[in-house]
């Protein structure tokens, strides 16, 4: 296709890298690019490290200069929210009422916070969106008690954020070991040591069970599953997220290609390179070379880099202290799935390589 | 020739433009990448920056004067 109207639905990190790659590939047709929140496509990363903490602002997460965008013809449709997608008519309907008409769409609307089945009073956050974040930011204050309520990367993140400005922290995790389900029992209770030892409390084996309200209703102490009472100024729900697939056809649909969290994938490089694969596919061009997951995550004075997609059950060689560590995932015949390392950038480069070769010796 | 420039605030240290550019890209101490040369003759720059997951590489052709 070199003509024509592509609408990408979703300006996140998949969304924004279609984009790019239907121009850099010379696609000359309409690009549409729809996003709900009412700011161009940005870093989320930082929503729950530099800009929590007050060191980079919203413009430094952009992650596009406004003129990229312009300077290229691609059209930003900001602030507005697709509620129905007509795969066969091909077109696209917000909640204002604006249609747009494609030849192909890439549906890249991401995923959203898991939500607790519970009526949350004020005070309660959760972290997705850079809105979430302001709110968030503005209530960490010095002396204030801060509840987490999930121990996986992003309440780790916002905690060590919160700790640092002055904020008690309390994270309080369902499992034995916090990211256990993604890196198992030994880094988890590693990491859980770190926490503790940065002056964080940490609850295991316990969840939220209630939230207490004052007269104004805003938050003011939680009561776990346990029977403990916390009392806290500011919680943050972060339990993980689920993919938002609400405009998802029932059926494969030719000219609808969905991309990134969409897909439940869930990592940062799989949303960037899915959002290429989608543009490239529909130009009729060769997928990129398949590249290992890649996430990281900056916490407590660690800088956690996870190449490759460990399994729960996969046997975990773990080498190091809470400073820096490497921990080398194996499957059952021994081959190697995956690999973490903490405060050991160095050697990121050599575990994505190995894995790089798997993974195409896999796919030979 | 290729003008490069790399914004760090959006490296993760995933290194994969090093490993395809090594006479351009180089991976610090602190696990970012840092330019050894700003520009290059070389079109594998290309690749290097189409390869990194953070969109962090922006590569320029200009005309030699």
């Amino acid at each position: 296709m070199s003509a024509g109207t592509v609408a990408i639905v979703g300006a996140g990190l998949a969304g924004a890298r279609a984009a790019e790659t239907f121009r850099a590939e010379g696609f000359d047709g309409r690009v549409v690019l729809i996003g709900e929140e009412p700011v161009a496509p940005y870093e989320r990363p930082a929503l729950s490290k530099e800009f929590l903490a007050g060191t980079r602002d919203e413009s430094s997460l952009l992650l596009r200069k406004p003129s990229f965008w312009e300077d290229r013809g691609i059209e930003l449709v900001l602030g507005e929210r697709v509620i129905e997608l007509d795969a066969v008519g091909r077109v696209a309907r917000t909640a204002r009422g604006h249609e747009i008409r494609f030849d192909d769409l890439v549906l890249a609307t991401g995923a959203r916070p898991r939500r607790l089945p519970l009526a949350l009073p004020e005070g309660v956050h959760e972290l997705r969106t850079l809105a979430d974040a302001r709110a968030l930011r503005d209530e960490l204050v010095p002396g204030a008690r801060l509840v987490v309520i999930g121990g996986g990367f992003v309440g780790a993140e916002v905690a060590s954020t919160a700790s640092a400005l002055g904020v008690d922290v309390t994270i309080v995790e369902a499992a034995p070991a916090p990211v256990a389900r993604l890196l198992g029992d030994r880094v988890g209770r590693l990491l859980a040591a770190r926490w503790r030892s940065r002056g964080v409390r940490v609850l295991l084996r316990t969840g939220l069970a209630h939230l207490r309200a004052d007269a104004s209703g805003r938050v003011v102490s939680l009561l776990l599953t346990d029977g403990t009472e916390l009392r806290a100024d500011v919680v943050v729900v972060a339990v993980g997220v689920e993919p938002a697939q609400e405009l998802m056809p029932e059926r494969p649909a030719r000219h609808v290609h969905p991309a990134g969290d969409i897909t439940g994938s869930g990592h940062w490089t799989a949303a960037a390179l899915d959002g290429a694969r989608a543009a490239r596919r529909i130009l009729g061009l060769a997928d990129p070379d398949p590249q290992p997951a890649y996430v990281w995550s900056d916490q407590f004075g660690l800088r956690l880099q996870l190449v490759g997609t460990p399994r729960p059950d996969d046997e975990c060689d773990l080498a190091g202290d809470d400073e820096s560590f490497a921990a080398h995932y194996l499957d059952e015949t021994g081959g190697l799935r995956a690999v973490l390392l903490a405060n050991r950038p160095a050697e990121v480069a050599a575990a994505r390589l190995r894995l790089g070769e798997s993974m195409r010796a896999l796919a030979a | 020739m290729f003008k490069i420039v790399i914004d760090r605030s959006l490296c993760s240290g995933f290194g994969a433009c090093a490993e395809l550019a090594p006479e351009i890209f180089d991976v610090d101490d602190g696990g970012l990448v840092s330019l050894r040369a700003g520009t290059s003759e070389d079109p594998t720059v290309l690749d290097a920056a189409a390869a990194c997951p953070m969109a962090a590489i922006s590569v320029v052709e200009v005309q030699a004067a």
